[in-house]
């Protein structure tokens, strides 16, 4: 269907077809010089961003795989569900098939050489709680040792050689207690369990998915190795008792600083753009706050209201207060609020304020000289010639803002403490570090990006129809 | 066809010298009433950055008196701001910041300027949709990238690694970047370029020799700006490492168990390369972020 004519008829496209190399390479060129960009944003943007999802509705641990031995190649008996009671009816242990690092349950077993009553030699493998160590290398290593004596009077007085580290192996040998034994390797086994769990399903499953308690034969599903899709974690965000708080305040501190910030910016934009004597100047101070951490500016504001800050020297400087207020405690919340809202409108009105500017310089002067001439005041220039000139600006910034006001964090962390005034990021990191609930602290972003898309798919709407109404 | 006179000049009527002298005046009052709103709004931006600063230097004891004298600076003394930076993990968390900065701003600017130069100079398929992704991205709520990144990572086992960080960092900055260096190179009319070529040189020749040096300073202010932004990033810094904390980082997990000089300085010094380098770049705001409304 592609016209070949059409990429000369493109007037566009003019620029480059100027030195025209071979059509492929011109083609292909723009596409090869985007292509570290999109890889990256693919690899660090887009794929963590399904991750993130899934996180939010799977949960990878939900389900323990038991199988019938005590082999990984087994075949599976039943799967049973995170956190089930469990009966221990036999134990065994493995050679570990991956290198694992955290503390494993395990047993040691020693491949042993051992003397015989009769004089030959057996090798064999017998588990290390059978052997007394007499001799080490300069390591630690253990390299000969002899045969325990049995301490229970009921028991066999032998012991076991197997031909493999594990009980269920054929027995080689009985060897006689005290008998001298060099030490051939060891073998660290991690313990596997034979469970039965509540609802009779029977299988064998590696320790280090269960937690065994104090009585050695009861225990519970610590973590599965299957996982499920569930709801689990969007019900736990919503019963979360910061959840409704943490919501409620972000959208509150969004309806009080937003508009404020606003109209400020458009009167610092006006200013920069009257192109005052000293406005390069006025215009880096004006957007200094542009380039300063939340947290920074969290400091800032919180060295103005603490309990012996610089708001109570002042008041009591001027003789209003007799002592210094508590505008930063658990009492005071309207205070703490107050004191985001003033940090978060100093501190993100630069921006909406460039973004402003960067409008009004796409103003024509001409434009703005035709009112002067027919009369109009300032006020009317600005009423009817910028602001809706500047609309598309505003709602640029309207967008940004807004996202960024479903994260404010580090500021609230630094003027309330994050439990007396609490929003939906300081609750996405307290699920994540301090409960290490990863998949709640999923659900929680999700929540925020979800608002965040819905916001600006409204405001988008929401200036649309306006258009669509102007037309009609 | 026939030039129209204007209409007369009528400067002399004492009417409209009248009106004029009018305009003039209240000209001027709007001037200086434009004034002292510009100046009141500096003040309110300067002041508080101002005391933290004298809070920074001064004696801890000063930072704990009260009430505070409301004259600042009195007495000047680096002991708070050296308490600060001789307190445990400062000086890691400064290098590690640095580090992290450093690469982000590095890899941005080496990932992004190839993309900047074809979205200002070539007109392909996929060009409009390419823009309108990056600006959506740039949009994406941070907190929604660290948790998922903070999973990945540490499965991969690159958790609590600056390096990990660094590439977080660029993620983020990398929209913007690219944003950018499109601007700053759609400022250069391609015709120099073909200038170049039509004289004898080879287009990477021409490039060399006439584009990087009139998009050097852009593209400088554009990375500074990235400095900037993982210099002050916190959420994903917190989320990602653990005993390699960043200076934000680790300042914000301070918080509540430090003292306020600790705080003080710490926020003072965080501060410090906005300061410094907004300086430079503030030309260049307009180009990075003017352009999101078109």
């Amino acid at each position: 269907m592609t016209a070949p004519s059409k990429p000369q008829t493109d007037v566009e496209s003019a620029p480059t077809a100027v030195a025209p190399p071979p059509s492929w390479r011109r083609k292909a060129t723009p596409y090869l010089l985007i292509a570290p960009a999109l890889i990256y944003l693919a690899a660090f943007f887009a794929y963590p961003m399904v991750q993130g999802l899934i996180l939010a509705v799977y949960d990878d641990e939900a389900l323990l795989p038991l199988i019938a031995e005590p082999d990984i190649t087994s075949a599976q008996t039943g799967k049973i569900p995170q956190g089930t009671a469990i009966t221990i009816l036999a134990r065994q242990g493995n050679l570990l098939t991956e290198e694992l690092s955290s503390d494993l349950l395990i047993e040691v077993w020693f491949q042993v050489e051992v003397a015989q009553a009769d004089g030959s030699a057996v090798t064999g493998w017998t588990p290390e709680s059978r052997v007394r160590i007499r001799e080490e290398s300069a390591e630690g290593d253990p390299l000969a040792g002899t045969i325990r004596t049995k301490l229970s009077s009921t028991a066999d007085p032998l012991t076991d050689i197997y031909s493999e580290p594990n009980e269920r192996s054929d027995v080689l040998a009985q060897v006689e207690p005290r008998s001298a034994a060099r030490i051939v390797q060891t073998a660290e086994l991690e313990v596997w369990f034979q469970v039965r769990a509540e609802d009779g399903t029977e299988g064998w499953t590696p320790s280090r998915f269960v937690q065994v308690f104090g009585d050695e034969e009861t225990g519970r599903v610590d973590r599965g190795t299957a996982g499920e899709f569930t709801t689990r974690f969007i019900e736990k965000m919503r019963e979360d008792r910061f959840f409704g708080s943490a919501w409620r305040t972000t959208l509150l501190l969004m309806a009080l600083i937003l508009p404020l910030q606003f109209i400020l910016a458009i009167i610092m934009a006006l200013v920069i753009h009257a192109r005052l004597k000293f406005s390069s100047l006025f215009l880096y101070v004006f957007s200094v706050p542009m380039g300063m951490s939340d947290l920074a500016v969290g400091i800032l504001f919180f060295s103005i209201f603490t309990g012996n800050g610089l708001l109570n020297s002042v008041l009591d400087g001027l003789g209003i207060i007799d002592s210094p207020q508590a505008f930063l405690t658990a009492e005071s919340r309207n205070w703490i609020i107050f004191a985001i809202v003033l940090a978060e409108i100093w501190r993100a009105t630069s921006i909406v304020m460039v973004i402003v500017v960067s409008g009004l310089q796409a103003i024509p002067d001409e434009t703005l000289e035709a009112a002067e001439l027919f009369g109009a005041t300032y006020w009317q220039k600005v009423r009817h010639i910028m602001l809706p000139l500047l609309k598309p600006s505003l709602q640029v910034a309207l967008i940004l803002r807004t996202i960024l006001a479903f994260q404010v964090f580090a500021v609230v962390i630094a003027l309330g403490g994050g439990d007396v005034v609490t929003v939906l990021a300081n609750e996405t990191f307290r699920q994540y570090f301090a409960l290490r609930n990863t998949n709640v602290a999923s659900a929680y972003a999700v929540f925020i990006l979800l608002l965040s898309i819905g916001s600006a798919v409204f405001y988008l709407r929401a200036v649309r129809t306006q258009a669509e109404m102007a037309a009609s | 066809m026939a030039i129209q006179n204007p209409p007369p000049p009528a400067w002399d009527s004492p009417e409209v010298s009248a009106q004029h002298e009018k305009m003039r005046a209240k000209g001027a009052r709007g001037r200086i009433g434009t004034y002292v709103l510009a100046i009141g709004i500096a003040l309110w931006i300067i002041l508080p950055i101002f005391f933290l600063f004298s809070m920074a230097f001064t004696t801890q004891e000063t930072v704990r008196s009260y009430p505070k004298n409301i004259l600042p600076l009195v007495p000047f003394s680096t002991d708070t701001m050296q308490f600060f930076l001789q307190s445990d993990g400062v000086a890691e968390g400064l290098v590690n910041s640095i580090i992290v900065a450093v690469i982000t701003l590095v890899l941005s600017t080496v990932i992004a300027a190839p993309a900047g130069y074809a979205l200002s100079r070539f007109f392909f398929r996929g060009r409009d949709l390419f823009r309108l992704s990056i600006l959506a991205v740039r949009a994406f709520p941070i907190v929604v990238l660290s948790i998922p990144l903070a999973v990945l990572f540490l499965r991969a086992g690159l958790f609590d690694s600056i390096f990990s960080l660094a590439l977080m960092h660029t993620a983020l900055a990398l929209p913007t970047t690219i944003l950018v260096v499109a601007s700053v190179f759609a400022s250069v009319p391609y015709e120099l370029e073909e200038a170049g070529q039509v004289f004898g040189a080879s287009p990477l020749r021409a490039f060399r020799y006439i584009v990087l040096p009139l998009v050097a300073p852009g593209i400088a202010a554009s990375s500074v700006f990235t400095f900037v932004l993982s210099w002050n990033e916190v959420f994903a810094a917190s989320v990602l490492t653990l005993e390699n904390r960043t200076l934000p980082a680790l300042v914000l997990t301070q918080l509540s168990q430090s003292s306020d000089a600790y705080q003080f300085a710490g926020g003072f010094f965080l501060m410090v390369p906005s300061l410094i380098f907004m300086f430079f770049i503030r030309k260049y705001l307009f180009n990075m972020w003017g352009q999101v409304s078109k």
